[in-house]
């Protein structure tokens, strides 16, 4: 998976959990959901849904304990991407 | 170590669709939910429940250093309710966690603590959230400093003794809770 192109799907996803736009705008692999894009961590439950609808995926609670920031959340959609083609 | 947590029910009406499919069953234990869905009022019910595991997910956060999104493993039970106050216990991996809560039309606000000496130590200090809330605590009173170290994390130090002090802040919408105790740490 190409990193900026999940980077920009994922900024699509979070928009409307934040409202802080100029972090948005700078949203890059290290940033983080809560410190930096200011989401409730309540909403960090509509990401992993809609990263799940995205992506065709089904998102474990383990997996979703870590997923608090950009790099966290591609390595594991990455892994799942990878073990639903087996 | 205390924890806190405030939820302005205006804006989680409007920041939160819990009735999304799957939301529910992401945070709360089959038993949460039945007590959510069978509440006369499910939206108090479900917000009192999360900002118990929120205050409690403070503690455990400020003792391990460790940061998680497992709100499943918070398992909260509720001891008494009524329209304006809560109590309840968090359990997290066999341990519990003792909280008190206040409801009220605007808001509901969970504190907590490892045991109840610790819990009836919490002093609170309610304002609105805004950019200069950390210099407005500190003139308010003369006994305690309020900073954020490197990582972001609030420190209270009393000015006289210098030993720190548990704090927990918290803020949603335009409320902001400042929890703190009058014994070191």
């Amino acid at each position: 998976m190409d990193k900026q192109e999940f980077i920009n799907q994922l900024k699509e996803i979070v928009t409307p959990y934040t409202e802080d736009h100029e972090a948005l705008q700078n949203i890059d692999e290290n940033t983080d959901f809560i410190k930096d894009l200011k989401i409730n961590s309540a909403n960090l439950v509509d990401i992993v849904l809609d990263l799940e609808e995205r992506f065709g995926i089904e998102i474990d609670n383990d997996s979703m304990s870590k997923m608090l920031d950009v790099k966290s959340t591609m390595a594991i959609i990455e892994e799942k991407l990878k073990s639903g083609d087996r | 170590m205390i924890g806190n947590d405030i939820v302005c029910l205006a804006k989680a009406a409007t920041e939160s669709n819990w009735r999304r499919k799957g939301y529910l069953e992401r945070i709360f234990t089959p038993s949460e939910q039945q007590l959510i869905l069978q509440h006369e009022d499910p939206s108090l019910m479900l917000w009192l429940i999360w900002t118990m595991k929120e205050s409690a997910y403070k503690i455990i956060n400020r003792e391990t250093g460790i940061r998680s999104f497992a709100p499943m493993c918070l398992v909260c039970s509720i001891q008494e309710v009524n329209t304006c106050n809560a109590s309840g216990l968090i359990n997290y991996q066999g341990k519990d966690i003792i909280s008190r809560s206040t409801i009220s039309s605007c808001y509901v606000h969970s504190i907590a603590a490892r045991t109840e000496l610790h819990l009836n130590a919490i002093k609170l200090n309610y304002a609105e959230s805004h950019a200069g809330y950390q210099n407005q605590f500190n003139n308010s009173q003369f006994s305690y400093h309020l900073t954020k170290n490197l990582v972001g994390v609030p420190q209270l130090q009393h000015q006289l003794t210098g030993n720190f002090h548990p704090v927990s802040i918290s803020h949603h919408g335009t409320l902001l809770a400042i929890a703190y105790s009058d014994s070191p740490l």
